[in-house]
């Protein structure tokens, strides 16, 4: 007995180093995957049908574009486009669909991969692929495999109205079903981050409900979202404004650049866009200033170097390595940030300062809360009768003091 | 903590073995030498009647038997392969088209016209080497995949109403083929693109590279194939590889900048055209990978009779010029039913590089006119009745100048026989009454009995099963015209059923019309030292001739779309009004309601603005209104606060003029 015994417990002493090593390996492991941001993920709707809502279709390949190019790849995009535009009869330039009159930039490219097009994208599909409740016959790539570690983008076009948006002329997505799907994709740990983008009339009005997220829409609620121009060679508008003057924004931006979302948002100018682009971001737990763009419309992951294999783990043993994770992002991200500050400031400068008092200005000053309740049209006439009747004893007083 | 450790030592070495064996495997391979994976890049480019030009490309891979490369890939791709391993497919053709082939005048009498022509949007067909109860879960799978590889909505195939079972009719007849259409799907880049990232060299290098999209689709006519042949993958474990066809299909009008030019005398001059003209882009050099990688120039019969060509003088072409010297000429063996022969000029890609890519381009030096042979009967089918509620469906087939020829020379005594077989799929909607099955030959109505050999009928069930019908005919061989006329009922859809586009009407997949006597293949005389193109054996093997007829489309009656809303809206309104009314009257008990009032009048004496307002009545010499009643309007300006502000005005005027 003695005999069997003894190889094997030094066996396990041998073995023990091997193990507390592994063990610690991933009890740190697992906290930071579980925070870390690892990947990102897009999801681009184009809900129109039918040849005049070409300009839908451009705003979304343009989105495409810009994310393919700040690096998503091709398997992290869900692209859903209601038509066929390209290759539509009444398209004067087959296979190519264009976002400015100039026609220098040809958005469908030779390297175009639509997950969801036609009849396919219907309110059920858009919410199957958010909820990620699929058939299990629905290959992979029709799939939102994102994590918990993912930050999505979800930009949506299309025709929309007070809390709802069109598909395909035929069916409705409301504000509600959004925000409950959105939910879903929370309790499902189906990402870390998401910021919604919408380019339709009264989009500040579809993400009302959606806790959680950063959300930015092109016009307020009773406001309507334009077209930019209209291109008189395809004979039909190209491109909406809000998207135009985003994809301005973008087009300055490689994968490299540090510019902030807080940047972005100040970028839309209201009298161009004419509308107020309105943005939400009470749920959102970073400062806009210091979250880059390409958080949501790229895909810049971190890198750790290491001087040698292995290296790194003894070195995230340490102590500082715990306060490294408890901020959200790592230091070493952080003081990247802090480089590029410089650069950022001028842009900071930039904000527009009305849409910050719209924003938070409002509560903090006693006048205008006066002034706004003054407004209140209903308090009006019971304001004036009061003026009257106050008014009564001092013509009293005066008409006494007169004699 | 053992336990923990041990699965990751028992994972590593089971990877180990699996890499092992796959390595021992693809060793193996090597060492056999024989069933190496293979790829071709061919090009045809055939010059049509009217003035275009039809350029075929052909890809072809073949992969080894799965047994015996393992899990490596060296030029098959990975996907397919994997598809035909899960889905156990025997043969299968995917096929995405726009624009409908022109068979009057591009022809439908040869190898090119009856395999490539194919029916507008999506086709696809499926033989399947699974038993009979998992066939259709295998379809489904099967849909469901290739709509995520080629980015297009083929999972609208996976519902047993979109696709049916052939059981004779189809070509490839066997009872495990499932087949369905698409016809309203679109084609664009984002199916071309996967269909290219399957080629070892995708759009990169080779004869791929003149896929430039823009070019593509202003053609004419577009239709891109993807055909798979798993050879003997049957249960014993026989597996001989798979053979993967790719062919690409375009028919495109040569710049017409050179025919501008020439003077209007000469208008009926064919185009002049050269590759870099058509493509914009030129071959510079082929995809290494490929082993025969050669374009072709192929002069039909007709054409080649129209320049008086033969197999003497077929060196010295006194109507045509080509820019570049081919490496090599074919000509056709001599076949019984004709007596011209096709002309095949054959071009080496390998021979160029980046510095001297390869253009080859035809100058025409006189006129040409020339016809295409075609199918023996030409069928065309068309939609008859009006109304929303019943209609019928007429295949047409007119003689054309092929059977005339044909007939005269084959049929010596008057009992010859023409077999023409029918395949018609018609959705759910459109209920067909095949009891209204009607025959006319050369205008006359005839017993049906008398023409159809052979029928089969699988009558539609509701959102269930479309309706299918094989019929084989058999028409005297002096026909001039014959028709089938078939009535249907057009159905009602559920208002969710409707597509969001519905006014534009439905779509009636292309019943397929094939003439299993007449082969069409096309042999070329070859001498041995010549490496096997897998085009031109192709274009030997005996395909049965097929055509496609048109694309139907049956406005059905749509409902008001709002209509839902407007009973919801007018029902509740009515509802309201007559509760509201009836509750009213029940409840209201006059006295109450008159004591209440008085009771409620007494309260309000005491307040100013009651005061005020009788006041004001007096003023103005009225009823004292009810103050109670809300204010009608509430902004700033409006008549009531102006008034009250002049009568407050007045009262101060009349006070002080009363004290002093």
């Amino acid at each position: 007995m003695e005999t069997f015994i003894n190889p094997k417990s030094l066996f396990h002493l041998l073995l023990l180093p091997c193990l507390l090593l592994y063990s610690s390996i991933a009890y740190n492991s697992s906290p930071v995957e579980a925070a870390m941001h690892t990947n990102n993920w897009a999801v681009l709707v184009c809900t129109s049908r039918f040849w005049f809502n070409y300009r839908h279709m451009a705003n979304t390949l343009s989105l495409y574009r810009t994310v393919k190019r700040l690096g998503i790849p091709d398997e992290r995009i869900i692209l859903m486009l209601a038509d066929d535009m390209a290759c539509n009869t009444r398209n004067k330039y087959p296979a190519q669909v264009f976002n400015n009159e100039n026609h220098r930039l040809n958005l469908y490219g030779d390297n175009v991969e639509v997950d969801y097009r036609g009849y396919e994208v219907t309110v059920e599909n858009f919410l199957r692929v958010l909820t990620g409740r699929h058939e299990t016959a629905v290959p992979r790539s029709k799939r939102l495999l994102s994590d918990e570690g993912s930050h999505i983008l979800l930009y949506m076009t299309g025709h929309g109205g007070d809390e709802f948006l069109k598909f395909q002329d035929s069916e409705e997505l409301q504000s509600h079903d959004l925000a409950d799907a959105v939910k879903q994709m929370k309790e499902k740990h189906r990402f870390k981050e998401l910021l919604i983008m919408v380019d339709t009339c009264q989009a500040a009005t579809l993400f009302n409900q959606s806790p959680g997220v950063l959300a930015i829409g092109s016009s307020m609620k009773g406001e309507n979202s334009y077209s930019h121009h209209l291109d008189s060679d395809v004979g039909v508008s190209v491109v909406d404004r809000f998207t135009y003057y985003t994809l301005a924004f973008f087009e300055r931006l490689n994968i490299y650049d540090n510019a902030s979302l807080s940047s972005l948002f100040s970028s839309y100018n209201p009298s161009l866009l004419m509308s107020t682009a309105y943005y939400r971001k009470d749920l959102y737990k970073r400062r806009l200033e210091e979250v880059p763009v390409t958080n949501f419309f790229g895909s810049v992951m971190e890198t750790i170097h290491t001087d040698a294999a292995y290296k790194a783990l003894s070195r995230r043993n340490s102590g500082r390595f715990e306060d490294e994770m408890s901020l959200d992002q790592s230091v070493h991200h952080i003081k990247r940030r802090m480089l590029i500050k410089v650069n950022d400031g001028d842009e900071i400068h930039d904000i527009n300062p009305e849409l910050l008092q719209g924003e938070e200005g409002a509560s903090k000053c006693p006048w205008s809360t006066f002034r706004k309740k003054f407004q209140k049209a209903e308090n009006v006439d019971s304001l004036l009768n009061y003026g009257l009747v106050a008014m009564i004893p001092l013509l009293v007083i005066s008409t006494w003091l007169v004699q | 903590m053992v336990l923990l450790q041990r699965p990751h030592i028992l994972l590593l070495l089971i990877g180990t073995h699996q890499f092992l064996q796959c390595w021992i495997a693809f060793g193996s391979v090597n060492e056999e030498g024989q069933k190496q994976a293979e790829f071709s890049e061919e090009l045809l480019l055939k010059p049509l009647p009217d003035h275009k030009l039809l350029a075929h490309f052909h890809f072809q891979s073949s992969g080894p038997p799965s047994t015996s490369n393992g899990c490596h890939h060296h030029l098959f791709p990975k996907a397919i392969s994997q598809l035909v391993q899960k889905f156990r497919i025997k043969e299968m053709e995917l096929s995405f088209t726009k624009g409908r082939w022109n068979y009057e005048s591009w022809g439908g009498f040869d190898p090119l016209s009856s395999s490539n022509a194919k029916p507008p949007g999506v086709e696809l067909w499926a033989v399947f080497d699974v038993p009979q109860h998992h066939i259709d879960a295998s379809w489904k799978n099967l849909t469901h995949t290739l709509s995520g590889l080629f980015c297009a909505s083929i999972n609208f195939l996976e519902s047993t109403a979109t696709y049916s079972t052939p059981e004779w009719s189809f070509p490839p007849a066997s009872g495990n083929v499932r087949y369905g259409t698409l016809p309203c799907e679109a084609v664009c880049t984002e199916n071309l693109t996967p269909w290219l990232k399957l080629l070892p060299c995708r759009d990169k290098a080779g004869i791929a590279l003149l896929l430039d999209r823009p070019s593509l689709y202003r053609g004419f006519y577009h239709s891109q194939q993807l055909h798979l042949t798993s050879t003997g993958s049957s249960s014993e474990g026989i597996d001989s590889g798979i053979i993967l066809e790719q062919t690409l299909t375009v028919v495109l009008q040569p710049n017409s900048e050179m025919a501008i030019e020439v003077h209007a005398s000469e208008k009926h001059i064919q185009p002049s055209w050269s590759l870099s003209s058509i493509f914009g882009k030129q071959v510079s050099g082929r995809c290494v990978l490929a082993k025969p990688s050669s374009v072709y120039l192929l002069l039909d019969r007709g054409l080649s009779a129209a320049n008086g060509l033969t197999s003497e003088n077929f060196w010295s072409n006194p109507s045509f010029e080509l820019s570049a010297n081919p490496d090599r000429i074919f000509l056709e063996e001599s076949s019984s039913h004709s007596k011209s022969l096709s002309i095949l000029y054959m071009f080496q890609v390998e021979k160029y590089c980046e510095s001297e890519p390869f253009d080859i381009g035809l100058m025409w030096k006189v006129p040409v006119a020339w016809l295409c042979q075609q199918t023996p009967l030409h069928a065309s089918r068309f939609l008859m009745g009006s109304g929303n509620e019943r209609a019928a469906i007429a295949i047409s087939l007119k003689s054309t100048q092929f059977t005339e020829g044909f007939m005269s020379a084959n049929s010596k005594d008057g009992s010859c026989e023409l077999r023409v077989d029918v395949f018609q799929v018609v959705p759910w909607y459109v209920k067909v009454y095949f009891h209204s099955l009607r025959v006319f030959v050369d205008q006359q109505p005839r017993a049906v009995s008398d023409i159809i050999e052979k029928i089969h009928v699988s009558p539609s069930k509701d959102k269930m099963s479309p309706g299918v019908m094989e019929v084989v005919l058999k028409l005297p061989c002096r026909v001039n015209t014959a028709a089938l006329t078939i009535e249907f009922d057009k159905g009602f859809l559920r208002i969710d059923e409707y597509l969001p586009d519905a006014n534009q009407g439905f779509d009636i997949p292309s019943a397929i019309i094939s003439f299993p006597n007449f082969h069409a293949s096309m042999v070329f005389l070859e001498d041995d030292s010549l490496n096997k193109s897998p085009l031109l054996s192709k274009f030997q093997e005996k395909c049965p001739v097929m055509s496609y007829t048109e694309v139907l489309l049956v406005p059905l009656t749509t409902p008001d779309f709002s209509m839902p809303y407007n009973v919801i809206t007018i029902t509740c309104t009515v509802f309201a009004l007559y509760f509201g009314s009836v509750l009213n009257v029940l409840q209201r008990s006059v006295a109450e309601e008159e004591r209440f009032l008085k009771a409620k009048a007494a309260k309000k004496t005491g307040r100013l603005p009651l005061l005020l307002s009788k006041l004001s009545a007096k003023l103005r010499g009225r009823r004292l209104e009810p103050l109670h009643s809300p204010p009608s309007s509430s902004s700033f300006i409006n008549s009531k606060l102006v008034l009250k502000v002049i009568l407050v005005a007045g009262l101060a005027v009349g006070w002080q003029y009363f004290f002093s």
